[in-house]
């Protein structure tokens, strides 16, 4: 089926959307009242936390609601056509050809038993009928667009041969293959590693230009919306509750939870101490709990009674002066939006104090064998980290910070005692315990060190009270002689995290994500831990629930003096709570200095490469844009002499072939600052700061 | 007499089975008054075809336990009446005593005996060892499964290879070697009855001694009272008449016969070994599998890091995460137990030849089968329908156990 004839109006036009999805139990209204359009080459972003309803207005979109799913309200227009009065023939003629969808898993996305050629093919030639020639030409073309290195030898391979970032670029290409009028991106870049992930919106946005493709971007993360789009839809509990173009909303939000969102993510200028975030207070209302009259109201610093919980649907109305920016709140024009933070309780610096743990060119090689059968053949050496020193004293939060496959987790697992290191030595209290399994620890050294994990839905057993786990780690530390005795204790562990202590006798399943946190939080401290490795702790959570928990484990490490070991690749958050910053590389430290040290330059080149990925939410921080080419190597078979030398913008200035040859050494700069990096003191110093805050 | 219509017949087992009946009523009341309160079990009552499955199943259950009471029966199901030997279905007794129940309602097999009760009967054999050898497979296959799957390796290798060999074993050829009487003579089942009765003992020992460690005063008697009642009952269960083993040449004592409460008929007992052997290895992949799964998440982490016991992560954080496919797993693993008794019986293997199961029925039923139909009918269709409860009970588990 061919394209539908020139069109000139909106591309997508939603008026008053509502749907619902039907269970066994009731009616869940999943969107309500949801009206946005995209104009021909315009890029809309969608935000909310999750179980906001953005993908279900993507999936109405497609048409593809499922079984229990229903539009129950409103129309989708595309290209002036309802798409609900259009027979099966014509979805299919639109569906990945008029409107391509790129979906978040990428692994997910592709036929993992086709060729990656022949399923870029298919499109084409379904959708247009033409011959197989000229879908291969069209294919190569796409692949070239997407810059992928030799397109031949992509086409001809299958998708577990490409790596995450590569794959997801595939997606793009087969979205674009029917050079589409629009595009829908579900949180496109969640599942890719941030320097990955900044090349491909880097890709998206060009695209986008040169293809002329309207966009609806759906994000959780407000930074990237503002890298790739031009107009914004913030959605609350199925609501859309602001609208506008980006510098409206951004500047001159109009809207509470607009306004609370941006106050709960660290921007740079936030600081543990002296301005700490603000969380969210409360919950995220389920579909069939929602409040009367605002959704949002039970949370909301504005809140008047009689007037936001009235039975009614709050409309939207426009705000003045503005192009198309509207705000579904009663009182917006009644507060005062640029009254300053009232500042949260301000807090002392605690200073770090005597030095718990020490490690000393730790290494840790994992043996491959190449043939895993017989165990015969050559063996492959992979160097999950190498030369790891550094020291962390009490009461001190530092950040590692490094992509997949930097040796992070390798180097957790040796330090639980997982696994025992190759070389080198940790020393816990000036005791070595890099030899020691954690099977012949003993209690205190185990309860000493303990980890918070990343996927909070993953933390907790699923069949068993969240009471009875913290109770049985309180049995394993030796807490307690009684059972009445470590009931009492859990309990204020609960209060601790503060979750209510009728959550003691809770299923896992009946908690919220944030919630599971906490309680792997509690679980952690339940041997009154020293140091706690926090391995990703809030990244897979919602930005309003991050704040908070990461504001507990700031209260409780200033209370219980812990040394946190803050594990993540997110640098904003990195920046906002850790006091000292390492940042690793396929097994190497990279750099390692205090947060100002890590954040200012002279930057190593990765370092450098990593702060000007990581997408920020303010209009007002201009940053220097350095896209890395390439994906991280494998650590089976690392790059001769400095692990980032392939994707170094810096390689240059280093004479000979030096980079290549050799594995740099520590350089040391001042106060404990250390690089590991060729470059030479003058070409340091001539870098400039990635992140530049505009003066108002 | 006039021999019953064929809507008489209908009406007469109807009215048999009442105590069905009504247990029946009372158990759906009560589960759909409170399936809200009831876990996966209560869910089960929003599927239909999970009721229906759940139905026919605990009819046979109900029949077979209340046939073993001797309430559903009309007639003895050994005893044979002169004149009624292949009679069709509803032909009266010719010379009914005083209390005898006048119709042999199912006709009259080869050698007289009433088909009916037979029937009941033979619910009572299926219904007294499918699940047994079944939660017995279950705590063999586990045991192994757990480890292997957890540990990987060198002892992953081996359980499977071993469990390859099982299945990789003719299964008829298989019983009939462990029936053979020269087998048997050489003590084979009983030594195996030995090995693989023991398996539930240390499952539940590692159980709960791996839970209960770090509380050594609950544990210190806990365990050594269930542990002793168990052992007590493996005992009883592989001693017969004083003895483990008692061959021709060689005897090994057991305990002693006032201890004893209960033998295990020789027949039943090779059986019920069988069963066990072939369906454990099955289970043992099908745990593996799930283990391998469920060892990478995050919750069997931080068990390792707290400092856990590698049992207490197998048994308390990954098994009862593995519990809903093994759930769904079980029900049809009886199923397979019922047509695998079915089999035996069939083949005459084990079981003594005038034993009421199923199996037997059939096959005595079959000689005749152009002639008189009604003697192997019933059987069959009751096989049939127990067997498609069980997979419709467990297809109904699997599809609510996703849901929601």
């Amino acid at each position: 089926m061919s394209k539908m004839e020139d069109y000139d109006g909106p591309i997508l036009e939603i008026e008053k959307l509502s749907i619902s999805f039907f269970t066994r139990l009731r009616e869940i209204p999943a969107v309500m009242d949801f009206s946005v359009a995209v104009q021909p080459g315009e890029a809309v972003g969608l935000v909310g936390e999750s179980g906001c309803g953005k993908s279900t207005v993507a999936l109405g979109v497609m048409q593809d609601l499922g079984k229990n799913g229903r539009v129950v309200g409103g129309t989708i227009k595309f290209k002036g056509r309802d798409l609900a009065q259009m027979s099966r023939k014509e979805l299919r003629g639109i569906r990945g050809n008029e409107i391509a969808m790129i979906y978040q898993e990428p692994m997910a996305s592709l036929n993992p038993a086709m060729k990656i050629g022949k399923q870029l093919m298919e499109v084409p030639m379904i959708h247009e009928g033409v011959s197989e020639k000229e879908a291969y030409q069209r294919a190569l073309e796409v692949v070239t667009d997407v810059r992928l290195p030799d397109p031949e030898r992509m086409l001809n391979s299958f998708p577990h041969q490409l790596s995450g970032g590569q794959q997801q670029r595939i997606v793009i290409a087969m979205a674009l293959m029917s050079k589409p009028s629009l595009l829908i991106l579900d949180e496109p870049t969640t599942a890719l590693d941030v320097t990955v992930e900044a090349a491909v919106v880097e890709l998206v946005k060009d695209l986008g230009k040169k293809y002329g493709t309207s966009m609806l971007f759906i994000s959780h993360n407000l930074g990237l919306v503002l890298e790739t789009c031009d107009r914004l839809c913030v959605m609350y509990s199925g609501e859309a509750v602001e609208r506008g173009s980006i510098h409206d909303v951004f500047d001159e939000m109009q809207h509470p939870y607009t306004q609370a969102l941006f106050r709960s993510i660290p921007l740079p200028g936030a600081d543990k101490n002296s301005r700490p975030l603000v969380a969210i207070p409360g919950n995220f209302p389920l579909p069939h709990e929602r409040p009367p009259g605002c959704n949002f109201g039970p949370r909301c610093d504005y809140f008047e009674q009689g007037r936001c919980d009235q039975d009614m649907v709050i409309p939207m109305s426009p705000v003045h002066g503005n192009d198309r920016h509207e705000t579904r709140c009663l009182r917006f024009q009644e507060i005062d939006w640029n009254a300053p933070i009232t500042l949260g309780e301000q807090k002392e610096k605690t200073a770090p104090g005597k030095v718990v743990l020490k490690m000393e060119n730790l290494k840790k090689y994992y043996e491959v064998a190449a043939n895993a059968l017989f165990g015969g053949g050559d063996k492959k050496v992979v160097k999950a980290n190498e030369t790891l020193s550094f020291e962390a004293r009490e009461s001190e939060t530092l950040a590692i910070v490094g992509e997949s496959g930097c040796g992070k987790s390798t180097f957790a697992k040796v330090l639980m005692g997982l696994e025992t290191a190759t070389e080198g030595q940790i020393l816990l209290d000036n005791r070595n315990i890099e030899q020691i399994p954690i099977e012949e620890r003993d209690t205190k050294t185990i309860s000493d060190v303990q980890m918070v994990f990343q996927n909070p839905f993953d933390t907790l057993n699923p069949s068993m009270t969240v009471g009875r786990q913290i109770m049985r780690a309180l049995e394993i530390f030796g807490i307690g002689n009684s059972e009445a005795e470590r009931r009492k204790r859990m309990l204020e562990l609960l209060d601790l995290v503060k979750l209510p202590r009728a959550f003691a006798d809770r299923m896992p399943r009946q908690l919220s994500g944030g919630q599971k946190q906490r309680v792997g939080i509690a679980r952690a401290f339940a041997g009154g831990a020293r140091i706690v490795v926090a391995d990703e702790p809030v990244s897979a959570l919602d930005v309003s629930v991050q704040a908070a928990v990461t504001d507990l484990l700031m209260e409780i490490q200033r209370k219980e003096k812990t040394t946190l070991l803050f594990i993540s690749h997110d640098l904003s958050i990195v920046r906002y709570l850790s006091d000292r910053v390492m940042v690793m590389y396929l097994g190497h430290v990279v750099e390692l200095g205090t947060t100002d040290q890590v954040f200012a330059p002279p930057y190593h080149p990765y370092t450098e490469a990593l702060l000007s990925a990581v997408p920020i939410a303010d209009t007002s921080v201009e940053k220097e844009h350095i896209v890395l080419e390439g994906d991280i190597p494998s650590a089976m078979n690392p790059p001769p002499g400095c692990p980032f030398q392939t994707r170094c913008r810096w390689k240059s200035e280093v004479p000979g072939n030096l980079c290549e040859r050799e594995v740099p050494p520590q350089h040391q700069l001042e106060d404990g600052h250390q690089i590991k990096c060729h470059l030479s003191d003058e070409v340091l110093e001539r870098m400039k700061p990635v992140i530049k805050v505009a003066a108002e | 007499m006039e021999p019953l219509s064929a809507i008489e017949i209908a009406g007469r087992i109807v009215y048999q089975l009442s105590p069905v009946w009504i247990s029946l009523v009372i158990l759906y009341a009560a589960s759909i008054g409170f399936k809200r309160r009831l876990g996966l079990y209560g869910k089960l009552f929003d599927s239909p075809i999970g009721m229906i499955g759940f139905g026919l199943v605990m009819f046979w259950v109900f029949t077979g336990v209340y046939g073993a009471m001797d309430m559903i029966i009309t007639h003895d199901p050994l005893s044979q009446l002169s004149g009624m030997k292949n009679k069709v279905p509803g032909t009266p007794l010719r010379n009914p005593e005083e209390g005898q129940y006048q119709w042999y309602l199912l006709g009259g097999d080869n050698l007289a005996r009433d088909v009916f009760s037979r029937l009941v009967k033979g619910a009572w054999e299926v219904i007294k060892i499918a699940p047994m050898a079944a939660v017995f497979a279950f705590m063999v296959g586990i045991t192994l499964g757990l480890p292997a799957g957890y540990y990987g390796g060198r002892l992953d290798t081996i359980l499977s290879f071993a469990a390859n060999l099982i299945l990789a074993f003719p299964v008829i050829l298989l019983f009939y070697l462990l029936v053979t009487p020269e087998i048997v003579a050489t003590g084979v089942p009983n030594y195996m009855a030995i090995v693989l009765f023991v398996f539930p003992i240390i499952f539940v020992g590692v159980l709960l001694n791996s839970r209960y460690y770090t509380r050594p005063k609950l544990r210190n008697w806990m365990l050594p009272l269930v542990l002793g009642t168990i052992i007590w009952f493996y005992l009883q269960l592989v001693s017969n008449g004083g003895y483990l083993i008692n061959t021709p040449e060689y005897a090994i004592w057991g305990l002693p016969r006032a201890m004893d409460m209960f033998d295990i008929p020789g027949g039943i007992l090779v059986v019920f070994v069988s069963v066990v052997f072939v369906n454990s290895p099955t289970v043992f992949r099908i745990v593996r599998g799930l283990t391998l799964d469920i060892k990478t998440r995050d919750y069997v982490a931080a068990a390792q890091t707290r400092g856990e016991g590698p049992w207490y992560i197998m048994l308390w954080e990954i098994l009862p995460n593995a519990r809903g496919p093994l759930i769904v797993d079980f029900c049809l693993r009886i199923g397979y137990t019922t047509i695998l008794l079915g089999t035996l019986g069939f083949f005459g293997l084990g079981l003594p030849p005038e034993s009421p199961d199923w199996g037997s029925t059939i096959n005595d039923g079959r000689k005749l089968l152009s002639i008189y139909l009604h003697p192997a009918l019933p059987p069959a269709f009751a096989l049939l329908t127990l067997v498609l409860g069980l997979n419709l009970l467990a297809d109904g588990l699997r599809e609510e156990s996703l849901r929601d």
